[in-house]
């Protein structure tokens, strides 16, 4: 059986802008080929140059970019097997959607009339048909956003760029071509290399996502992994929602908070380290005394100080005595009890997910 | 390939890498100059040596045609910038040139405001256009129609004398202020114009929102906002106001000569080649400290 | 964008703004159409009507000299256009699209000196030049000054649009396979156009207006039709003289308003 080939490879890639800015630092990557591949971060972290050195659109100051075990080097963007979805779309306006899907195609000197067929094809693949003359500017958001990626698709590159393409899209709009770009990459089977800053968006369209922080990785994994066993804090804070209070370590399994519960969790750091311990809110189970809870697992006294009602779930802020405080949330169904502020209540959640993190 | 060549081929490349991208910056260099270099040199030689020669000639001495002699290098055409005669010239020019910029922005600014706010999409661009045809149109034309209004018997000059408030106003210092704010005005409404449009008039809401009065509204929030068309429309009319040569030309007469005309006398009926080139050189350093010190007071107040 | 921004309720600044603005389109336009008018007057005093005739353009178009004049301001001011808005493009791209070459910033300097030079400074300098470097002053030496100072116009015009523009173009361009010259030709270009027409134009009116440069860089035998216009008017006024400003108008008034014409057809062609 042949294993997955890779796709894109970084080797060591660094990205220097003058003497101070380093905006990536000794990335290594592989990503497979035909698998939806996010890189997640806030701004400024380096995901967007990464992005444009695969491009061809910078070029690294150190390591290497290799595209399908073909080293990249100072080639262009017009000679790499790749394509891009900018942010701002970027069509040009004086062409309109047919003139703006076929450029590519007619740049690499392709016979008219398969031009004319393929676009017909790419047209139809992001379901545009019909919009074939009109001009960019007559074009809704969400309809720009599929001519920017019929213009890439058209051209049939081995690795699709996609950066940020759906920020400027109300949220609605964004959610429906989320599923819709996950259909089409599952149809055209290409490799995907996509940059978003929302982790919600990452979560549901990757297969695996790389979380960088200041131009670093900070974790590498599949949704799941990066989900639920976040590697260091910030990777825990940025992707989903997450509970966090003052520990120490006490032995391998067990930290102490401020407050002086001892509590079960998933440790790694030596005895006595001071840890932050991070629970997301949806694991944790509220009642009113110790002997509903479930045995064998955390439970610590609290009082409810804050609700907030968010529709699909409603959440919690409990004040965990003098360490802290927790946000729980719970699923908006008819069984849900309903607490009030003030309420004494006990914080219940398992202990494998529970982490104590370092930064 | 096996593990080690593959290895060693990511090293040879890493060795070589650290190199790439200065190649890169380097290929980009070049290209950048290379699209510039034809302006570069043309500009070169038919502009910054050009300025070199004339304060080399604003040293030389004078010859009996009065072109400069490349010798007996002096100071005598700069001295005679301290004389009485060219002071005079120059604070009369001078004045007529900040008295024309401030009247050409007291009118044009109300002007623009109005084209830029009263007027809908389709009338503003009818108005604009009603605007630019003057500011196309030939600047000399333009001067020759007060030439004709103001001669002895032109419309200007027998409508003072039916109505008794104004003499002939032909070769009198009036006629050239006249002269230039007809001729400058449509240079300070267009880039009024521009930087009007361009506000955020939801500040001036907010402006409003936080109970400033409509006209306190205007000094604090629309003024100082629109000042980079204000200093834009100003240098347009300032420093063609004061090298005016045309205007006065045909408007003044021997009374209201202005720094243009007395340069160029210098390289005609006066015959004094380095005195002309001295002045010139004058004018331009003291525009280039005006145009910069301008420019650097604005950007500070904003 | 509504229609009355920043307008307070109250309409009589309206109407004050409205009346200036009327005032000064009659102050504007009053004497230049005393000019048109004029020109058909028979009477040779220019203040006082005499009777329509065309007497004037009849004396005009049969004078040699005008007409001539009139070949060398045309000839001078197509080469000089076509030169300098190639070479104000080339230096408006290098300095929009380039961030870092030699001696970028003191072009970015000198390229736009020529603009806030008042043209007097402008004639003394290029005829010194001429005069240093044994240049014969004549047609060569007036395109070639109209030349200097219509660079920075076009690179000023040009700068302004490529400013306009996002640059992911291009970098799209790129991605799409297009090689640096097919981008600029089938992207870049296309999208600065405009600017360059624009630029363009006004090298072509500035040319065609330039009184005090040519006047001190032009040779003993040929003119060109404003410092001939010049020349008359310092002599003697009479309705000739309107009747050559009444065509020097019509050719302004008629180039700015053919390229509206293209501007509007191009944004049109654009909106489809």
């Amino acid at each position: 059986m042949t294993g997955k080939r890779s796709a894109v490879s970084l080797h060591s890639v660094t990205k220097r802008f003058g003497e101070d800015v380093v905006a990536v630092d000794d990335v290594d990557l592989q990503i497979q080929d035909g698998e939806f591949f996010s890189l997640l971060g806030p701004s400024g972290c380096g995901k967007t140059t990464t992005l444009r050195m695969i491009a061809g659109l910078e070029f690294p100051t150190e390591g290497s970019v290799r595209i399908f075990d073909e080293e990249m080097g100072l080639r262009p963007p017009n000679k790499r097997p790749v394509n891009t979805v900018f942010q701002s779309y970027a069509l040009f306006p004086h062409m309109n959607v047919a003139g703006n899907v076929g450029f590519g195609l007619r740049m690499q000197k392709m016979d008219e009339a398969e031009v004319v067929r393929r676009v017909g094809e790419a047209i139809d693949l992001v379901r545009l048909s019909g919009l074939e003359k009109r001009s960019p500017k007559a074009l809704s958001g969400g309809q720009q956003q599929r001519v920017a990626l019929a213009r890439a698709l058209v051209n049939r590159p081995k690795v699709l760029l996609l950066d940020e393409p759906l920020g400027a899209l109300d949220l609605k709009l964004r959610q429906t071509m989320q599923l819709e770009l996950k259909d089409i990459q599952h149809e055209v089977g290409i490799t995907f290399v996509y940059v978003t800053h929302d982790q919600g968006e990452a979560l549901t369209m990757s297969d695996r996502i790389a979380v960088m922080e200041e131009g670093r990785l900070a974790q590498v994994g599949s949704a799941e992994d990066v989900y639920e066993s976040p590697k260091n804090l910030f990777v825990a804070g940025f992707v989903g929602e997450m509970c966090h209070l003052d520990a120490v370590v006490v032995d391998s399994g067990s930290v102490r908070l401020n407050g002086g519960e001892l509590l079960r969790a998933r440790t790694s750091a030596p005895n006595g380290t001071a840890v932050t311990l991070t629970v997301r809110p949806e694991k944790l189970h509220l009642y009113s005394s110790t002997a509903e809870a479930p045995p064998d697992r955390n439970a610590i006294k609290g009082s409810v100080v804050r609700k907030t009602f968010f529709g699909e779930s409603m959440e919690y802020e409990i004040q965990i005595g003098a360490s802290g405080s927790v946000e729980a949330r719970v699923e908006n169904v008819p069984s849900m009890h309903r607490w009030e502020v003030g309420d004494q209540v006990i914080v219940d959640f398992h202990p494998e997910a529970a982490m104590a993190l370092t930064e | 390939m096996t593990l080690l060549d593959e290895r060693e081929m990511v090293e040879q490349e890493e060795a070589v890498n650290p190199r790439l991208e200065k190649r890169a910056r380097r290929a980009e260099s070049w290209r950048g100059f290379f699209h510039a270099a034809p302006a570069y040199v043309y500009l070169t030689f038919f502009f910054t040596l050009p300025l070199i020669v004339v304060y080399v000639f604003s040293f030389a001495s004078r010859s009996n045609t009065g072109k400069p002699l490349l010798q007996d290098w002096n100071l005598d055409s700069w001295s005679k910038l301290t004389e009485p005669l060219f002071r005079e010239i120059a604070l009369r020019s001078l004045w007529l040139a900040i008295l024309n910029t401030a009247l050409c922005l007291l009118i044009g600014y109300p002007f623009a405001y109005w084209i830029a706010t009263r007027a809908s999409q389709r009338t503003r661009t009818l108005l604009l256009v009603a605007v630019l045809i003057p500011f196309w149109s030939n600047f000399l034309i333009r001067t020759y129609a007060w030439r004709m209004l103001l001669d002895s018997d032109g419309m200007i000059t027998r409508l003072g004398e039916w109505t008794g408030l104004w003499g002939q106003l032909l070769f009198t210092p009036t006629a050239v202020f006249i002269g230039l704010l007809y001729g400058y005005l449509p240079f300070v409404v267009l880039p009024l114009y521009a930087a009007i449009e361009r506000l955020d008039w939801t500040l001036v809401e907010a402006g409003r929102d936080l109970y400033a009065s409509g006209s306190a509204a205007f000094r604090k929030i629309t003024l100082p906002l629109s000042k980079p068309g204000i200093v834009a429309g100003s240098i347009l009319v300032f420093i063609p106001s004061l090298g005016a040569y045309v205007t006065p030309d045909i408007l003044g007469g021997a009374k209201t000569t202005l720094l243009g005309n007395y340069i160029v006398t210098q390289f005609t009926a006066a015959r004094n080649w380095p005195f002309g080139s001295a002045m010139s050189g004058a004018i331009l350093i003291i525009m280039l400290v005006a145009t910069i010190l301008y420019f650097r007071t604005d950007t500070r107040t904003i | 964008m509504t229609l009355h921004q920043g307008a307070a309720a109250r309409p009589w600044v309206d109407r004050v703004l409205a009346i200036n603005g009327w005032v000064i389109f009659v102050f504007l336009y009053a004497p230049i159409l005393m000019v048109v008018v004029f020109s058909f007057s028979a009477s040779p005093n220019v203040g006082r009507w005499g009777g329509f005739t065309l007497a004037w353009y009849d004396r005009m178009l049969g004078n040699e000299l005008l007409m001539s004049s009139l070949r060398n301001s045309v000839i001078v001011a197509l080469v000089s256009t076509v030169v300098a808005t190639i070479l104000g493009t080339a230096a408006a791209l290098a300095l929009a699209r380039y961030k870092r070459w030699v001696g970028r910033g003191t072009f970015d300097a000198i390229v736009y000196l020529p603009i806030i030079i008042p043209d007097v400074t402008m004639a003394v300098m290029l005829l010194l030049w001429f005069t240093s470097i044994g240049v014969g002053l004549g047609l060569g030496s007036i395109t070639l000054s109209h030349i200097a100072f219509n660079i920075s116009f076009v690179a000023i015009v040009v700068r302004a649009r490529l400013a306009n523009m996002d640059p992911a173009m291009e970098e799209a361009a790129a991605d799409l396979y297009a090689d640096r010259w097919q981008a600029f030709r089938k992207v870049t270009f296309p999208l600065i156009m405009p600017g360059v027409l624009g630029g363009g134009l006004l090298a072509l009116t500035l040319s065609l207006d330039d009184v005090v440069i040519t006047s001190f860089v032009q040779g003993p035998g040929s003119t060109t039709l404003p410092v001939y216009v010049f020349g008359l008017i310092k002599r003697s006024v009479t309705p000739e003289i309107n009747a050559v400003s009444t065509l020097m108008m019509v050719m302004s008034v008629g180039l700015v308003l053919t390229s509206l014409m293209f501007q509007t057809r191009a944004d049109r062609k654009n909106r489809q």
